[in-house]
């Protein structure tokens, strides 16, 4: 052991590698993602392009008719052009409503901060159940808003069950992916750039749309493509707070495979779901380095 | 500087975004402990009626420990596999360290519906089918295992190594090394990571309701059926046992990384 002692680093790493192989670290991990998450992904590709058999849920029989069925039939593009609305609207309130939190968050400094963090991430961590059931108790009919509306003589106001309903509900669930991108974004921007705008005799606004707003959009840009995609797929809180009255393409997905047992057009939904939502993401990716492009660094 | 040159306007915007937040989190809590059978304001009194009728509700109580032997399980596979990827990724893989990540982390960027449907259909393809946990216990190790390995990861990444190379020239065994300096340094990580899984399998909605069985319910899907057709406040009850533990989870994330460590400490 004395001999250790004069080893330096390199040899010690070299000694370490004396053990076992460290490449077997990965196979537990890689080996069960491959296998349960991979192959059914590329499964899932291969079943879109299978036909439904009578009695079982499909046979061996390559088509593409099921990606016709679907991009043919305009009550499939009606519903996915209501998907994504519904995901770009989200996209947009949540970031005009997680801005400001995020700066207050990325700006906040001593015990206020882990405070601040911990009050954005604790909705986070509860699940989207929950928070549709919280938001029926305010928005419901018998709800506390309508209670309070009645109560000043207004009337009854619908709040849920239908569009608006659904955009509360997904705004909420998503607001926190978009500050914490916005907000580690800022974080990297140092107070002195502000600083020295201000101290140049900007006001604390024109500091902030010159210098702050610019230099925070790759935050922004990449919150509002996480916001968007997991706003595309959806499905608790649209059948929750809209009722069945607003059908989404999740909706519509899920339906297919579990109750019409029809996995081959499910499959195929999904991918046009995705497909188009990859078209949309590239063309936005595109068009965002073209307009990071003018950031000054 | 940093409160003089805030821009007006963004304090109060950030009061109310909070407001919103947390509004319908602390209804549930509020509706839990209320006597009545709906929330009136001002509220008609505390009670605990509910969560002695969530107890006696025979569906929510299977399922909340269904959940919690599900949610253990899946834990303890993805802090085993995830912790041991991220100890592989950060220090040993050299070009193949991009695409690993990528691999890795991909179940969180893809839809967790969209893995669910892959995982239904393939579980019936290969025969193994949606009967019994497996299924479920597969896919909930699946979206929870990227967890692991990223908190692991962001851990692993400050370590400095120079502290196992004086272990290991004072003649420490490579074991007896990974047990006694090893562990400890990264141990507030992979209880993080496990955590952070735990939290995520116990709230799992998309890939549960795809590969549930008759018999195997969790909590989530127990509350979403149940609210499908009824209002009343066992569900708040049931739905402030989730809350709880959420809180519980942040909290003890705080006290042993940080909360920095888990929103923008990470590898990149």
């Amino acid at each position: 052991m004395a001999r250790a002692a004069e080893l330096t680093g390199p040899e010690v790493r070299r000694l370490n590698r004396l053990s076992l192989p460290p490449a077997l670290l990965l196979v537990p991990a890689g080996l069960f993602l491959v296998v349960f998450f991979l192959v059914p992904y590329l499964n899932m590709v291969r079943m879109s392009f299978l036909t439904k058999a009578p009695g079982a849920a499909f046979s061996h029989v390559l088509t593409v008719e099921n990606y016709l069925r679907v991009l043919q039939d305009a009550f499939y593009w009606r519903v996915i052009a209501r998907t994504f609305w519904l995901a770009g609207l989200t996209t947009l309130l949540t970031l005009v409503l997680g801005y400001p939190l995020a700066y207050t968050i990325a700006r906040a400094a001593g015990p206020r901060r882990p405070l601040l963090l911990m009050l954005l991430l604790a909705p986070l961590l509860v699940g989207a159940v929950v928070r549709s059931y919280g938001w029926m108790i305010w928005l419901g009919r018998m709800g506390l808003i309508n209670q309070a509306l009645r109560a000043l003589g207004w009337g009854e106001a619908e709040l849920m069950y239908n569009t608006l309903g659904i955009l509360i509900g997904l705004v909420h669930v998503y607001l926190p992916f978009m500050v914490l991108a916005i907000a580690s974004s800022l974080e990297q921007i140092p107070a002195d750039v502000e600083l020295a705008a201000r101290s140049l005799g900007a006001s604390p606004w024109r500091a902030f749309w010159r210098v702050t707003w610019p230099l925070s959009l790759p935050g922004v840009f990449s919150g509002a493509m996480l916001v968007f995609v997991l706003a595309l797929s959806a499905y608790v809180i649209p059948i929750l707070l809209g009722g069945n009255n607003v059908l989404v393409m999740p909706m519509l997905i899920v339906q297919m495979l579990l109750d019409a047992f029809h996995w081959p057009l499910g499959s195929a939904m999904a991918m046009v779901l995705f497909g188009l939502a990859s078209l949309v993401l590239w063309l936005y990716v595109k068009a965002m380095n073209r307009a990071l492009r003018w950031i000054p660094r | 500087m940093r409160s003089t040159s805030y821009p007006v306007g963004f304090a109060a915007a950030a009061v109310a975004v909070y407001v919103f937040l947390l509004a319908p989190i602390a209804i549930v809590v509020v509706a839990a402990f209320n006597s009545g059978e709906y929330l009136r304001f001002p509220p008609e009194g505390f009670s605990l009626r509910w969560f002695s009728k969530f107890l006696a509700s025979e569906p929510f109580v299977r399922s909340f420990w269904f959940s919690l032997k599900l949610a253990s399980l899946a834990t303890l596979l993805s802090t085993v596999a995830g912790g041991m990827a991220a100890f592989f990724v950060v220090r040993h893989a050299g070009r193949s360290r991009d695409f690993l990540r990528l691999l890795l982390v991909a179940p969180l960027q893809l839809p967790a519906i969209l893995t669910g449907i892959a995982l239904l259909i393939f579980f019936y393809s290969v025969g193994i089918g949606t009967r019994g946990m497996t299924g479920l216990l597969i896919g909930h190790t699946v979206v929870s295992l990227p967890y692991v390995f990223l908190m692991v990861s962001s851990v692993l990444l400050r370590f400095d190594r120079t502290l196992e190379e004086a272990a290991r020239s004072l003649g420490a065994s490579p074991w007896v090394t990974f047990r006694r300096v090893t562990l400890p340094l990264v141990q507030g990580g992979v209880i993080s990571g496990a955590l952070f899984a735990f939290i995520t399998s116990f709230d799992q909605f998309p890939i549960s309701l795809l590969l549930v069985s008759v018999g195997n319910t969790t909590l989530p899907i127990q509350l979403f059926d149940y609210l499908r057709f009824s209002f009343d406040p066992t569900a708040a009850a049931a739905s402030t046992v989730s809350v709880a533990l959420s809180v519980a989870v942040v909290w003890l994330i705080h006290r042993l990384v940080g909360l920095e460590q888990l929103t923008w400490g990470g590898p990149r």
